[in-house]
């Protein structure tokens, strides 16, 4: 099983109805398959659709056209095994960073004792121990997702779905997210699609890239990045190899042709 | 002085003090007989807080108030946030709500008299009407404005939509909500003493309007400083359970942003 396809979206497009009355075609044959284990980016210019097709794996938007399997199982609406970890945080602001992370354990129906003893392993984990009785809003962005993610991974979803969770961060908060995203990562390798609009993260976190065009949103390019894993960002930034990756694909990005409003 | 002045419960009680000298004044000065002197309407209080019967009275008045706010909040929340979270129920009702809001609901005492009678639950069912609409509105729109990712990430946990209306919905539109209740308490008191000012029966309004009628006017001065205290401490409990509830949602300036 181990390299089979966790997700398979086959063929999928969305229309959306514009407040006019008409259809605004946001995706177009979108076909990508991901292996259980990999992680994947979708990048692109902003409009481009790449959140609107994370949002049909996850179950959150029905597709116009399409399919989406999931482990096999056709994807009729959300579930535990894809959890999502929003750019918007989406944190429950009446519940403590403790009652936030143990939130979809007590959900399931796990004991109360041990759903506390997990929610406390994942928020050591994500590095806020101390903080457990805190609210949202005592929080900083990058403390908030945090939270988020291991409020996510509590409930132990095969598949991670992350839509731009670093983009509302500032470029020091982020690059350490980045970090220990990766550091959790290694340790049990769950299958991740991950949407971003910066080159950069896409390349160092993922194993494949896929490069999506707008208006319609389709994936005009799929790129693996062979770079060896642990990675580490300092080794990576001189290595040749990433350096390569990244002008490729921003060059794949500045097509002029997409520049047209 | 400077200091004094902005220690708490100082100004306010500075504003009260103010409004009684006023009003002892303007009494003495202008002599009307339908206005006594601040001093003498407010030596009826004791007479009034000592008498087992007007005691009585005040208690019946809250409890039908009190039944009349918990029957509202009951009914209205649910419908609210049904409002908030479905543009059917919401066109359902919007238009049913918008043409009952402006109807003073005290003017249609008469005719819910005349179903009901002149006892309790006339009297309850104005109450009840007076707070509802306030509670619909702002559980409406407290509804409306929950962040469509925080509904995702519930149902991502395998939580499904009726569940999600009190399990998400609720908590996350509860600041808004005691908005709206805070003005239905308001209103719940309003109600409460003109129902009794048309149903003559028993109460705080019957009271105050008795006495009005037999022009002693030194006990409607002091009924109407009832009121207005009632008024007061059932506002200052109200925010300290507000704040209870919803401390989470209490907008703070020690905020640290942009670390990690």
């Amino acid at each position: 099983m181990a390299h089979a396809a966790m997700i398979e979206i086959d063929s999928v497009s969305k229309t959306f109805e514009t407040k006019q009355g008409k259809g605004h075609l946001a995706l177009t044959d979108i076909s990508l398959s991901v292996k259980d284990g990999e992680f994947v980016s979708i990048l692109g210019p902003s409009g481009c659709g790449k959140s609107t097709l994370l949002y049909i794996v996850g179950g959150f938007v029905a597709p116009t056209t399409g399919s989406t399997t999931v482990n096999g199982h056709l994807v009729t609406g959300p579930g535990p095994d894809r959890g999502p970890v929003f750019q918007e945080f989406a944190l429950f602001p009446w519940k403590t960073v403790l009652g936030n992370v143990r939130y979809g354990l007590d959900q399931a129906g796990v004991p109360a004792a041990e759903a506390e003893k997990r929610a406390r392993e994942l928020i050591a984990m994500v590095h806020l121990s101390g903080y457990e009785s805190f609210y949202p809003k005592e929080l900083s962005g990058g403390m908030k997702q945090r939270v988020a993610l291991a409020r996510t991974l509590a409930y132990r979803p095969n598949i991670l779905l992350m839509d731009e969770p670093f983009g509302a961060l500032d470029a020091h908060t982020r690059t350490r997210l980045q970090n220990d995203l990766l550091d959790i990562w290694e340790r049990d390798r769950k299958t991740v699609l991950f949407v971003t609009h910066g080159v950069d993260e896409a390349v160092f976190l993922s194993d494949r890239v896929a490069v999506m065009t707008r208006s319609p949103g389709r994936i005009k390019e799929t790129i693996s990045i062979d770079l060896p894993r642990p990675r580490d960002r300092a080794t990576l930034l001189l290595d040749r190899r990433y350096q390569d990756y990244v002008v490729g694909i921003e060059r794949l990005m500045e097509d002029p042709q997409e520049e047209a409003p | 002085m400077g200091r004094v002045a902005t220690l708490p419960g100082v100004p306010p009680l500075i504003a009260c003090l103010a409004l009684l000298v006023a009003w002892e004044f303007a009494a003495r000065v202008l002599g009307i007989s339908g206005l006594p002197p601040a001093s003498d309407a407010l030596a009826q209080l004791p007479a009034i807080l000592s008498d087992p019967e007007s005691l009585l009275n005040i208690a019946a008045s809250l409890k039908r108030m009190a039944i009349g706010f918990a029957l509202a909040l009951v009914a209205a929340v649910p419908i609210g946030l049904m409002m908030g979270r479905s543009r059917t129920v919401a066109a359902f009702f919007n238009p049913l709500l918008m043409s009952i809001y402006p109807v003073p609901k005290a003017a249609l005492m008469p005719i819910i008299m005349l179903w009901l009678g002149i006892g309790d639950a006339s009297k309850t069912l104005v109450i009840f009407l007076g707070v509802s609409l306030p509670v619909i509105y702002h559980s409406y729109q407290g509804s409306r404005a929950v962040e469509e990712k925080i509904l995702w990430s519930a149902a991502a946990m395998g939580m499904r939509a009726p569940a999600r209306l009190f399990r998400i919905v609720l908590p996350a539109a509860l600041p808004e909500i005691l908005v709206g209740c805070r003005t239905g308490l308001v209103l719940a008191l309003i109600t409460m003493v003109t129902s009794e000012m048309i149903a003559r029966q028993a109460g705080v309004g019957n009271i105050l309007f008795n006495a009005l009628d037999m022009a002693q006017y030194d006990t409607v001065y002091a009924m109407i400083v009832v009121i207005g205290v009632l008024g007061y401490v059932l506002d200052v409990a109200f925010e300290r359970l507000r704040l209870h509830l919803v401390g989470w949602a209490a907008p703070t300036h020690d905020i640290v942003v942009g670390t990690t």
